[in-house]
């Protein structure tokens, strides 16, 4: 049995590939030049802000838009010219795009019905993908009958009975409320587990992405900004827009200034880990450092002052809003070091987690 | 002192509850007067009719006030009218069969226009429905004469199927623009959906897009049908051959009676007859004509 499941997942990881993929919509160019290589079985999530093209860039991948110039590539075969329904793909909708005239079965079959396949094969297929989803009870309401969770199952049943080679989410959870969503998102990251189909998600939101994605792409203004596991972006960010758009709450960007034994920030020398391309001493540079990172400095030792604006008490965690020098600056600290209003801390960070940007707001390495 | 106040009211409260009998509003009072005597006014006219078509023959020259037949309820009427020509069934033929050609007709055209209006991009598009609206203002009356030269260059003056062109043709504005509209209405990603699915062409329309758009498509048909059914204007100066008239023209026919006299009684009787398909066709599909089959497709 374990070696049929094992087998199946070999054949169902399919890949997928953009070679230089570019689209415009009149002059207005949406997505640049876009290269990314997508192992098979990955679960791979679009992110960036509104506007960014990543949902553009999934629907060239469904082939719901063309592209303007590239190849699309789905388990090595080119299917830039090919309809969406022959790609191998299924995806799934932001406001669920359920036949409102069908049933929940019907909806799960239509595409089976289409392609021509038995009523027997239909009727089998859509059992498996109730049961898996749970909705065996609800087969024959209509999606008007459903709550906005359910609807979203008989979405996501609808695109694995298609038994596609990649799936595609274009932000499936965005309209459910806060509690559904994080229920819908364990389901789905369970669904990945049990099916091991690559899986294509996009979201602005980044708990979604952090949480789900083996691999994330941070998309801006139609281009690649990084790809990488989430740790990776998070511990390891290309350049501010990364460092600034994955964590919560954001990067602390301070100016500093290059100096012999590391860099000066607010007057205070901070440690930094080795870098390769180091650029002389007295260049100017952000530095980013992340809310976590900060820690009480020891008594007596030299240490940044931070003015305490306000703060944030979240039951697990504590957040102080303040200044250092004329940037705003927020730190995570334990329940017992909140302060008042304009009170100084003494603060400290680690070298390993200081990262350096130069005045392009790149990676210092 | 007002916490103990407080307390008192509560236990009264829950000892039994106060009694509501809900409050007179005047406003409500208005409301239902008014919707009473408006439907009044629209009934009354109807309620003439059908009573005055029950008249004798000699009380029906008589002035029309009471309108109910005071000596006992006949259908004289509607044997004279039963008599008049060939049957009053072949008359409700032709009418059915103009009614019925136009509407089915109006539907497949808009129905594939206001798709294409929809969704497809083609040049000119705003300009091209501009120009369809804007043909709902010319009045049909000052067009009826070409109409009828175009009709007999192409040899269909008085022949019902001309009839149906004719019809069609002034019905096709507004039902494009209620087909544009209700194809509007249907997100885009029901459409994306179903290619997902493999759906191309026809099936598009008739399989996905159809059950969404079906409350315009019996509006359209509906209005087509009642507008074909009623006309009187173009069918008397296009139909010159009596046993192709269709209802309408059958009434002024059927209304010259002896010596120049005007026989109510028959046309009160033809009226009532030709409400009443009308009337059963809106019953019928008064629900899909008012239902809104997207709801539930997105949140």
């Amino acid at each position: 049995m374990n070696e049929q499941v094992n087998l199946q997942r070999i054949q169902r990881q399919a890949g997928l590939c953009l070679r230089r993929v570019s689209k415009s919509f009149g002059s207005v160019e949406v997505i640049r030049d876009v290269d990314l290589d997508i192992e098979g079985g990955e679960f791979v999530v679009f992110v960036g802000p509104s506007g960014c093209g990543k949902s553009t860039l999934l629907r060239l991948i469904a082939g719901l838009e063309e592209v303007t110039s590239g190849d699309v590539l789905i388990a090595g075969k080119d299917v830039t010219e090919e309809d969406p329904s022959d790609r191998g793909i299924a995806m799934v909708f932001q406001t669920y795009a359920l036949y409102p005239h069908m049933t929940v079965a019907q909806n799960m079959g239509f595409g089976l019905k289409v392609a021509g396949r038995s009523k027997t094969e239909v009727e089998e297929k859509v059992g498996q993908a109730a049961d898996v989803l749970q909705l065996n009870d609800y087969l024959d309401r209509r999606p008007g009958q459903l709550s906005g969770g359910q609807r979203q199952r008989v979405a996501i049943g609808r695109a694995i009975v298609r038994d596609p080679d990649v799936f595609l989410f274009d932000e499936p959870l965005s309209n459910l409320d806060a509690e559904l969503r994080v229920d819908m998102r364990i389901e789905i990251a369970r669904l990945h587990q049990k099916l091991g189909n690559t899986m294509i998600y996009v979201t602005h939101d980044q708990t979604e992405a952090m949480t789900l994605a083996d691999k994330i792409v941070v998309l801006r203004a139609g281009r690649i900004e990084q790809v990488g596991s989430p740790s990776t972006l998070y511990d390891d960010p290309d350049n501010m827009f990364v460092g600034g758009f994955i964590g919560s709450p954001k990067m602390n960007f301070m100016d500093g200034v290059m100096r012999q034994n590391g860099v000066e920030v607010a007057g205070v020398i901070l440690q930094t880990r080795p870098i390769t391309n180091r650029p002389a001493d007295g260049t100017p540079v952000h530095v980013g450092i992340r809310p976590e990172h900060w820690r009480l400095a020891e008594e007596g030792k030299t240490a940044v002052p931070f003015k305490v604006g306000f703060s944030e008490f979240l039951g697990g965690a504590s957040y102080l809003y303040g200044t250092i020098g004329e940037k705003s600056c927020t730190v995570n600290v334990e329940r017992e070091a909140i302060s008042e209003r304009g009170s100084v801390l003494n603060l400290m960070a680690d070298a390993d987690h200081i990262c350096l940007f130069d005045q392009n707001e790149r990676r210092i390495r | 002192m007002n916490a103990v106040t407080f307390s008192d009211q509560a236990m009264a409260a829950s000892a039994a509850p106060t009694q509501r009998k809900g409050r007179l509003r005047y406003h409500t009072l208005i409301f239902h007067a008014t919707s009473v005597l408006v439907a009044l006014l629209f009934l009354a006219p109807l309620v003439w009719v059908v009573l005055s078509s029950f008249r004798s023959p000699a009380e029906s020259t008589q002035p029309p006030i009471p309108p109910w037949p005071m000596d006992g309820f006949s259908i004289s009427s509607y044997d004279r009218l039963e008599n008049f020509g060939q049957s009053v069934l072949h008359y409700s033929g032709n009418s059915l069969f103009v009614a019925v050609g136009t509407s089915m007709l109006t539907i497949v055209v808009s129905l594939l226009a206001g798709y294409g209006f929809s969704r497809y991009r083609f040049p000119l598009k705003g300009l091209a429905f501009v120009l369809i609206l804007s043909t709902m203002m010319i009045p049909f009356q000052s067009i009826l004469t070409p109409l009828f030269l175009l009709l007999a260059k192409m040899g269909l003056q008085n022949t019902l199927i001309g009839l149906v062109f004719i019809y069609t043709t002034l019905q096709l504005p507004f039902s494009v623009f209620m087909m544009r509209n209700a194809f509007d209405a249907v997100p885009k990603e029901i459409e994306e959906a179903a290619r997902m699915d493999g759906v191309k062409g026809w099936r598009m329309l008739v399989q996905v897009m159809g059950p969404l758009v079906l409350p315009g498509v019996v509006t359209v048909g509906l209005f087509a049908f009642l507008n074909a059914w009623n006309e009187f204007l173009a069918a008397l100066v296009l139909l010159t051959d009596q046993s192709k008239f269709t209802l309408p023209v059958l009434m002024t026919a059927v209304q010259h009676g002896r010596y120049g006299s005007v026989d109510w009684g028959a046309v009160q009787a033809g009226v009532t007859l030709m409400m009443i398909p009308c009337m059963i066709l809106f019953l019928i599909l008064q629900r899909s004509y008012i239902r809104g089959l997207t709801a539930g497709a997105v949140k």
